[in-house]
């Protein structure tokens, strides 16, 4: 009998347990308003090693300092993006660092993960960053090789579309990572296509003929495309445009890269520099920019540690693996691009920014990209 | 009344049989492994079945327009009639033809090559035949995309795939290879043969060693040409291992990944693989046909496989009074043979490693000279401020890459005693119960988990242990790694529990030793060097496998073969080629220190 009491009460300790780790998004709203202080003090009450993921290896490097700062035992991996989603439906983790704003919205809607934005942050986060809270924002610049007496200094986008470019440009597969995906989409947008347009009549001189092509996007794409030719990853294709051998190359890859010992960036100038140095613009775009965002997961075991550490990888401090570099930039508008970086606001007028909502509307898209990378 | 007696009369006779039945250790060892090998192997593939009609979260909800977990045709739709955008085309059926092609010519040059060399090992006086014997498996003990690495970096030039770069070949030597050669179909074909030759050569070159020289003598006596011999003789004789090749060649090609992706992607060249991952990521049910696919192409040459092989005309190739086989003397034709060969297996087993060694120690790519190299990527340590770019330490030095190789080598180890072990007791079994049903249904059933893809079977279980909360973590791998490489294990050891009589056992029998006393006293013993064998073809495989864990690898637990991956999608290439070389000494040291404590080989595990 009491034998059989003690099991009653172990399995109604283990049911009870349950719904306090189910109720992650309830601690997370209650928390809504916590000062740092009290955020660590229930963080520091929290037992167990701390898992952080990311799309970003240098969370690596910064949950090392968060694990020094406040003596947690850490745990740190680097996965790509869609890795992520499916590492969370199987194991425990507490907090990630994950890209693609579509996936994520779907993945907020599943209860999978939970946005948070600390407090003490909050004032310094523009509103339309805070909804999942862009942590970082990357960007995705053409940048060419300029060695060479053909180097393609692009004024326009739409030069890439020239036949002269065949296999001329390096870009990862659309297919490849989502966010390269992304990008493509939001050229169909109203707002793109239309300053497609508006680019193609200042490259020709004359109105674009669409065809059978419903927007200026679809259009750029399916000319595009075709000119690329696919590298493995973006320190890959850094490395190859910046040798001596390729000049005349031209990639569409994260500025980041740049910083790389392996990439000969004395051969590599980024068409956005070019054009801000010498007072000239890229018409329409010289690139993309995409956030990088921070959220609590619904499964985590330490919630207040998941969000102890969002918010200090919001500020100058946690930020830092990040801000020593070009190509970087906080969601935090207090913290300030790395010097001899253009700032965020300049990367904000000249890239093609994710809209979420349009690319969840608009994912048929992703087919007609298809068939141009055959 | 008597009806009551009947009753129990037939009661007592079926429980005097069953007790009969059950007395006997072979039908309680196929019992078990029915029933176990039914849930591990059908399990999965019921839950994969399902999958294919169930909606699942993201944007596949989106696209079909029906609530997540809904039942759905979309998929089929999607995968095999959809015109719009040349959808269907674009993602099934040119990677479909793609991998018919690649999959059959690599067979066709796994047996090829891997024949070729077996008959020149086995029936002539080639020299050389030592080493040539010795590096024959080592492409099949290296991780297959080391060769494709290797072939890249080897013969990439500017004038072919992103025309950016010179590979060793162009830059050192001058000499730039045309396009087809270095990306596409023709490298992928070639590259998956060479890796996979070993099959041919062991399956082959096995028969070949054993046959009855006087069928070949009594042709010789008649005069029959020396080629007439080899069409009309040697050949049929061999075709059933030619066959028995074709299968497993063409079964891990279709399902080979890395490969294709090293070597097809630059050139836009994708293949079933290729789709299914990224596939795998948006749309799960699509990519759960493919896999679907690949299985029955599997299974369609397994049956044909076991229809040729029952229907052929038995040949008793090993008898007890063959002589000594006559072996062709290759005369002058001797030295540039075995030179050729020697050199075609440096390249392909030798020159890899040192390739890997040079890449991993220069800093900028495409620079081979002096001043270009360091040790840092080895035992280097502040990397994180100097080269800006992958760990803070050199390999070496780096605390997770020894805690993964621990990983690695544990899980290797314990898949290897589950397989082994397991393979141990199915060969009992189905030797001892040789031809009845439960027999032939446990052995079929074990050779299965051989045809699903590896990167769908961790799929799949990945799946499964979302709904089973104590199936994580080291358990999932060990229990995945254990039934996928049981054809291996299973495989050996039903070759050899056949090559034993039935009296070896018998003699203990009557005396009355327990069964498990002449399983280890007695079975083993005489054939530990193919148990053995049966033990480290699982351990070479899982210590250098990929596809396999690649979904299932806890994040907190990396292992070496992960880790090397992130490392090449990260583009650190030296610290990934560093990892590489580390991942094929730990394996040539295991199969060499195993080979020679034990006098197991990789060639008996497969062979038999």
């Amino acid at each position: 009998m009491k034998k059989f009491l003690a099991l009653l009460m172990a399995a109604c300790m283990l049911l009870s347990a349950v719904p306090a780790l189910a109720d992650v998004a309830d601690t997370v709203a209650a928390a809504a308003d916590l000062t740092h202080d009290e955020l660590v003090e229930k963080a520091l009450a929290e037992t167990g090693t701390f898992v952080v993921a990311g799309t970003t290896s240098r969370i690596t490097t910064a949950a090392e300092a968060f694990a020094e700062l406040y003596g947690i035992e850490i745990n740190s991996t680097n996965l790509k993006d869609l890795e992520i989603y499916t590492k969370l439906e199987s194991e425990s983790i507490d907090m990630v660092m994950i890209q693609d704003g579509a996936q994520l919205l779907d993945a907020i809607d599943a209860g999978i993960v939970i946005n948070y934005v600390p407090a003490s942050v909050k004032a310094d986060v523009s509103e339309e960053d805070q909804y999942p809270l862009a942590h970082q924002f990357t960007n995705k610049l053409f940048i060419y090789n300029n060695l060479g007496d053909d180097v393609p200094a692009i004024h326009n986008v739409w030069e890439l579309t020239d036949p002269s470019m065949k296999e001329r440009i390096i870009f990862k597969s659309p297919t490849g990572e989502q966010v390269n995906m992304n990008f493509l989409i939001m050229l169909t947008s109203e707002k793109w296509s239309k300053k497609l347009e508006e680019a193609y009549k200042a490259w020709k001189g004359e109105d674009i003929d669409l065809g059978d092509y419903p927007t200026a996007g679809h259009k750029w794409i399916a000319e595009f495309l075709p000119n690329c030719q696919f590298g493995k990853s973006d320190t890959n294709i850094a490395e190859e445009i910046s040798q001596e051998t390729a000049a005349g190359k031209i990639g569409l890859f994260v500025l980041s890269k740049l910083r790389s010992s392996s990439v000969l960036s004395d051969n590599l100038t980024p068409a956005q520099y070019a054009a801000s140095a010498e007072g000239y613009t890229v018409e329409p775009f010289s690139g993309f920019m995409y956030p990088i965002y921070a959220m609590v997961s619904a499964n985590a075991n330490r919630p207040y540690t998941a969000m102890l550490f969002i918010e200090y990888v919001m500020t100058a401090e946690g930020f830092a693996p990040w801000g020593k570099s070009i190509g970087a930039y906080s969601g935090n508008s207090a913290i300030p691009e790395k010097e001899g970086d253009l700032p965020l606001s300049v990367w904000k007028d000249t890239l093609v920014e994710e809209d979420p909502e349009y690319i969840l509307d608009n994912f048929e898209v992703e087919d007609f990209v298809r068939q141009y990378l055959q | 009344m008597q009806q009551t007696q009947t009753g129990k009369v037939k009661f007592s006779r079926i429980k005097g049989r069953l007790h009969a039945w059950f007395s006997k250790p072979a039908n309680i060892i196929l019992l078990v492994f029915l029933i176990a090998l039914t849930v591990l192997t059908l399990y999965p593939l019921l839950s994969l079945l399902m999958e294919t009609f169930t909606v699942h979260m993201g944007k596949e909800a989106r696209a079909a327009k029906l609530p997540v977990g809904a039942f759905t045709w979309y998929h089929f739709q999607r995968v095999f009639a959809t015109r719009d955008n040349n959808y269907s085309w674009i993602q099934f059926y040119k990677p479909l033809l793609n991998t018919l092609a690649v999959s059959v010519t690599s067979s066709v040059i796994a047996i090829l090559f891997g024949g070729m060399v077996a008959f020149l090992v086995t029936r002539t006086n080639l020299k050389y035949k030592k080493f040539v014997s010795a590096v024959f498996t080592f492409p099949y003990i290296m991780p297959s995309w080391t060769l494709a690495l290797f072939w890249e970096t080897f013969f990439k030039n500017v004038n072919i795939g992103l025309k950016t770069s010179n590979g060793i070949m162009a830059s050192v030597f001058g000499v730039y290879m045309p396009e087809w050669f270095v990306y596409g179909y023709f490298p992928i074909a070639l590259v998956l043969g060479l890796h996979y030759a070993p099959f041919a050569y062991i399956l082959i070159g096995g028969i070949l060693r054993n046959m009855d020289a006087n069928l070949e003598e009594a042709a010789t006596i008649l005069r029959t040409p020396r080629w007439r011999i080899i069409w009309r003789i040697t050949l049929p004789i061999v075709k059933p291992a030619m066959l028995s090749t074709f299968l497993l060649v063409f079964a891990s090609s279709m399902s080979a990944y890395s490969v294709p992706v090293f070597l097809g992607s630059p050139v836009r060249y994708y293949v079933l693989s290729t789709t299914m991952k990224e596939l795998m990521n948006t749309y799960k049910g699509q990519a759960y046909i493919i896999v679907g696919v690949m299985i029955l192409f599997g299974v369609a040459i397994l049956m044909l496989n076991q229809k040729v092989t029952n229907s052929r005309k038995q040949f008793t190739t090993v008898t007890g009074k063959s002589g000594q086989i006559s072996k062709i003397d290759l005369k002058r034709a001797n030295a540039p043979i075995a030179i050729i060969l020697v050199i075609i297996l440096l390249l392909v087993a030798v020159v890899p490693l040192v390739t890997f060694a040079l890449e991993s120690l220069i800093i900028k790519a495409g620079d081979y000279s002096l001043g270009n190299m360091t040790l840092d990527f080895w035992v280097g340590t502040g990397l994180d401020k100097r080269l800006d770019q992958g760990d803070s330490t050199g390999i070496l030095l780096n605390p997770k890459v020894w805690k993964a190789l621990g990983y690695s080598l544990g899980l290797a180890v314990t898949c290897s005693v589950i397989a082994g072990t397991s393979g141990i007791l199915v060969g009992y079994g189905v030797a001892k119960r040789r031809g009845s049903r439960l027999a032939n249904w446990v052995s079929s059933l074990s050779f299965f988990p051989y045809l699903m893809p590896s990167l769908a079977f961790g799929a799949i279980y990945l799946a499964m242990s979302s709904n089973i909360t104590w199936l994580h973590g080291f358990l999932l791998l060990a229990l995945v790694g254990s039934v996928k490489y049981l054809p291996f294990a299973s495989r050996s050891g039903v070759n050899a529990m056949l090559q034993l009589s039935g009296e070896i056992e018998e003699a203990a029998l009557i005396t009355g030793v327990p069964w498990w006393k002449r399983m280890l006293r007695v079975i083993f013993p005489i054939q530990k060097s193919s148990f053995l064998s049966g033990y480290l073809l699982p351990m070479v495989s899982c210590m250098r496998e990929l596809s396999l864990f690649v979904l299932i690898v806890p994040t907190s637990n990396t292992i070496l073969t992960t880790m090397l991956m992130q490392y090449s999608e990260k583009g650190w290439a030296q610290f990934g080629n560093a990892i590489n070389l580390l991942i094929i000494v730990v394996v040539l040291l295991v199969n060499f220190t195993v080979n020679k404590l034990t006098g197991a080989s990789i060639d008996k595990g497969v062979g038999g």
